[in-house]
């Protein structure tokens, strides 16, 4: 069970299907003193209907355009991308339509879409239909994302529509994002477990857990100069750019996959340093525009129960908890001017999550920082 | 490329992108305005067919013409009038047993489902007169082993007191008027007389009479309700007094309770059914082009609600007072006004049906007769109901009918996007609102509601307690998809929600399954089918919308009662006879109840 609750793909919607039954999806806000989202949330409303789940809505620099990621195409069980326009609600699908696609990002240099998707699998066709077939009949698995190893970024360049392969390395390459330039690409890769010799251990692993082998890249906005920058055992997944472009926020996977903390270093890599030490699953990180702090998802309360938390952009205060309504609540994401806060949640009670927005109170989450109690020292760790 | 190019085309034929947004519609103040006229002076509460009502409408009319609205095609103007019945008058009835024993109306009361007429026959006491159907868990049957065919029969109110728990709610269920009632007529008694024994609340009082406006037919047997002393005076000369039997019956002994009663008796039931009626206010704007040909993006509410209280009224025991109705449905009545003034200065691109119903508080009174006599269901591309839309609170929005169109998910998310509600969904189309009866007729549907509070159906439900910032979202949001109904081509597809188990009938739908969606509230002596299911077992036997059931499983059927207690003796899979009239010729199928899909 824990092994595929552990399955989070860096910046996936990860949902938590109602028959997980026993007592695992009743929230654990007891004794938790939580005070009430509304605190930092006020008139919440639902982002995304249509569709089995919806997830992973990132803006665009104008606030007018979110892209997003939804299992809603007919015919497609998979996620496909999208734009919704934040001004008239019309949505149009950016993604090819076939096979699996995930963590899209619109460019701030020209409005570029990058997603990651496997519709040059020749087998993609197959596994939509494999998919639907599985759920037509009946049986119910927990969400898990398979981490394809046909997985490859590509871009829809806005100038002409065209779309442009970005990487071809056999493994995943997957959620990725755009520099605030929009000239650089941070990313996931796991091609490490298609390259040089494994050891044992890491042959067993690769076939039953890819996300072992997921490392954080960069690349120029062409595809070229890809350059590895983490090498610690264990998933690093689900990177960002700082707003300003200084820094990359990102989580990472403890070796045994148990553990997961937010980590944030320079571009090139060096000086890697932990946010949070939960001893929890901490994840889906984003910086708010403020530069001031960094919103994202933990169970911290419970092994199911994820909720927003924001964290002091330099880890010094003990984290504060956001959300306090029953279901999913995570991926957290900024608007660009930074009042207001997309995330994915499951409160609706509905089987998937879907988007919501909400008007953020940036000075309460200011305050709440303030008088958060402090936290040991971070660590630096060798990169 | 050229794959997600085809495709691209082929999603803007079903949502075609709208680049401009309607304009940006009435302000708080100006739907402040008309809750006001609605629930001001002289509208009274506006119940269906009263003055107060009809000073609504005139309201409703002259605001809806200054908008440039057209009446629908056939119709004279925009109120269009629908007739029901609005009350029984028993004008006379009297129950005579031997010479000496006549009661009249000061003891006698018709129920108001009885047929009008005189009846004789001998006086046979047969309980509580129950009979629950063979496989609904408890055994009770009063008839058991009595032959009471042309005789006129004496029962018992209420059920056996003093029953387990789970009994009594069995018990329950068969002991209303109505079904009494069907119980003596499917015995071939004459008539029934009903008396409220000495061991039971309001003992020795006359029954009420049952009225139900929303089905007002006859129930195929004269009945009557008779005071205590007349109750007493009918075992005169048995030997046993109505209180000893009411004793032992209670105490669990069934057979305790019936046997003949001295005297032949004459039972006369004389009953008016008092025509009444209503109007609706319907209007058609114009499309973009002109044009006012169907379909129609349809929006509507109800206008009527309570007048001075009544049988709906949370509060019956106070003085009668006027129940303003402001958020039920002065609210709703209010943002569709100011949708139809939005629709006429900036057009969509389907002509829009507005549509303000009355008789709604009474069961959807005047949207069944909207539907069924004045358009073709499939002029109309969609119905989109507003009802108790005037407390928006936390940003909260219900919208329920989710599930009676394919198109809604999509359609609801992107009129949300400017909307921006912390939206309630839910596919449930069978509301107790108008949009109900839209759906029995396979139009798709939509509800909006902002959900009830401690002032519905009290004179406390009153105009300063609405959120007209939130009214006002509410009319845009509406206008948003009316516009993307509007455009979308082919109109959005209907699809048939099954009716989710109703709570009287749980354990009985449960156990067996018919795929019959009944037709509630027709004036047809039978069972009307609205629907069938598809692939249900309904279906499977041949059965289809528009046929009307008059025997089931051996149980003649006069209206949706019978057609409710027959359903309890459907097994799974043991066939069962359905006797149904189509286009008046009697026609016979076997059906097989299968488990509940």
């Amino acid at each position: 069970m824990f092994q595929s609750l552990r399955r989070v793909s860096g910046r996936l919607v990860f949902v938590l299907p109602i028959a997980l039954g026993g007592g695992l999806t009743a929230p654990v806000f007891a004794g938790q003193g939580a005070e009430d989202e509304s605190r930092f949330l006020s008139r919440i409303r639902r982002l995304t209907v249509e569709g089995r789940r919806a997830g992973e809505g990132y803006f665009s620099p104008d606030g007018k355009e979110m892209v997003f990621q939804s299992e809603r195409e007919p015919g497609n069980p998979f996620f496909q991308i999208y734009l919704l326009s934040m001004e008239t609600g019309d949505v149009r699908r950016v993604s090819p339509g076939q096979g699996k696609t995930t963590c899209a990002f619109i460019s701030a240099k020209n409005g570029d879409i990058l997603f990651a998707s496997t519709h040059l699998d020749p087998r993609s066709l197959e596994l939509q239909r494999e998919e639907i077939e599985f759920r037509e009949s009946g049986q119910e698995r927990r969400y898990e994302w398979d981490y394809d190893s046909h997985m490859d970024v590509f871009v829809e360049r806005r100038s002409d529509g065209e779309l442009v392969r970005l990487t071809d390395a056999r493994g995943y390459d997957a959620e990725g994002s755009w520099s605030p330039d929009g000239e650089w690409i941070v990313f996931t890769s796991m091609r490490g477990m298609f390259e040089g010799e494994l050891s044992e251990r890491e042959t067993r692993l690769a076939e039953i857990d890819p996300s072992y082998f997921g490392e954080i890249w960069t690349m120029r906005a062409d595809g070229s100069e890809q350059r590895r920058l983490t090498h610690v055992p264990g998933y690093d997944g689900g990177p960002f750019y700082f707003p300003d472009g200084s820094r990359i926020i990102w989580r990472r996977f403890s070796e045994d996959g148990l553990v997961a903390d937010v980590w944030s270093m320079n571009p090139d890599g060096s000086d890697q340093r932990p946010l949070t030490d939960f001893g929890a699953m901490s994840w889906a990180p984003y910086v708010h525009p403020s530069l001031e702090y960094v919103l994202f998802a933990s169970n911290k309360l419970g092994f199911s129960n994820f909720e927003v938390y924001l964290v002091d952009v330099a880890g010094e205060k003990e984290p504060v908890r956001i959300t306090t309504t029953d279901g999913f609540d995570g991926l957290p994401v900024p608007t660009p001017d930074g009042t207001g806060l997309a995330w994915t949640s499951t409160r609706h009670g509905g089987e998937g999550g879907q988007i919501y927005l909400a008007d953020w109170d940036h000075e309460a989450a200011l305050a709440a920082l303030r008088s958060a109690p402090s936290r040991n020292e971070p660590t630096e760790t060798p990169q | 490329m050229n794959r997600r190019r085809q495709t691209l085309i082929g999603v803007s034929l079903v949502l075609a992108p709208f680049l401009t947004l309607p304009a940006a519609g009435q302000t708080p103040e100006e739907l402040r305005d008309d809750v006001l006229a609605l629930t001001g002076p002289g509208t009274e509460g506006r119940a269906v067919g009263t003055p107060g009502a009809a000073a609504a409408r005139r309201y409703l009319v002259s605001e809806l013409e200054a908008a440039g609205a057209r009446p629908l095609p056939g119709q004279d103007g925009l109120g269009i009038p629908f007739r029901f019945i609005s009350g029984v008058e028993d004008r006379g009835s009297s129950l005579r047993a031997g010479g000496h024993k006549r009661f009249g109306s000061d003891q006698v009361r018709a129920f108001a489902f009885s047929e009008t007429g005189e009846v004789r026959g001998e006086l046979y006491f047969v309980g509580y007169g129950i009979r629950v159907p063979e496989n609904a868990g408890v055994s009770y049957d009063s008839y058991a082993g009595h032959e009471v065919r042309d005789k006129v029969v004496v029962v018992l109110r209420h059920f056996p007191d003093g029953v387990e728990d789970e009994t009594r709610s069995v018990l329950n269920r068969h002991a209303d008027f109505r079904s009494k009632a069907s119980a003596a007529r499917d015995q071939g008694a004459a008539g029934m007389v009903m008396v409220t024994g000495p061991g039971s609340e309001g003992a020795g009082e006359l029954a009420p009479d049952g009225f139900d406006i929303s089905a007002p037919g006859s129930q195929g047997i004269l009945a009557v309700s008779i005071d205590g002393a007349a109750g007493d005076r009918l075992f005169a000369g048995t030997g046993v007094s109505l209180a000893e039997v009411q004793r032992s019956l209670d105490a669990g002994e069934v057979d305790a309770g019936s046997f003949p009663l001295p005297g032949f008796a004459t039972l006369a039931v004389d009953l008016e059914r008092t025509p009444a009626s209503g109007a609706n206010v319907v209007g058609i704007l114009p499309a973009a082009d002109g044009s006012l040909d169907p379909p129609y993006v349809a929006v509507g509410a109800h206008y009527d609600h309570l007048g001075m209280g009544g049988g709906g009224s949370l509060n019956p025991h106070g003085p009668p007072a006027v129940h303003p109705g402001a958020d039920d449905n002065a609210s709703g009545t209010a943002a569709v006004l100011a949708l139809a003034r939005t629709v006429a200065d900036s057009p969509l691109a389907r002509p829009v049906l507005v549509g303000f119903w009355s008789g709604e508080e009474s069961g959807l009174l005047g949207s069944r007769a909207f539907i069924r006599n004045d358009i073709r269901p499939d002029q109309l591309a969609a119905y989109i109901n507003l009802d108790m839309v005037g407390r928006l609170e936390e940003n909260r929005l219900t919208v329920q009918a989710m599930g009676s169109s394919s198109v809604w998910p999509g359609i609801v998310e992107r009129a949300n996007v400017p909307g921006g509600f912390d939206l309630a969904l839910s596919d449930d189309p069978y509301l107790p609102t108008d949009s109900s009866a839209f759906n029995s007729e396979s139009v798709p549907t939509l509800n909006l509601f902002t959900g009830t509070h401690t002032d519905y159906h009290r004179p406390s439900d009153t105009a300063d307690k609405l959120n007209y910032e939130g009214l006002a979202r509410i009319a845009r949001f509406t206008g948003l998809v009316a516009r993307r109904v509007a455009e979308s081509d082919p109109v959005p597809e209907f699809v048939q929600v099954e009716r989710a188990p109703e709570t009287a009938t749980s354990r009985v739908s449960l156990r067996a399954y018919t795929g019959t969606i009944p037709e509630y509230a027709t004036e047809i002596e039978g069972l009307l089918l609205g629907g069938v299911m598809a692939g249900g077992p309904a279906e499977t036997a041949g059965l289809r919308k528009g046929d009307v059931i008059v025997e089931f499983a051996g149980t003649p059927v006069l209206n949706i009662y019978d057609y409710m207690n027959a359903l309890e003796a459907a097994r799974i899979g043991e066939p069962l006879t359905v006797v149904f009239l189509r286009d008046g010729e009697r026609h016979e199928v076997t059906l097989v109840p299968t488990a509940r899909p």
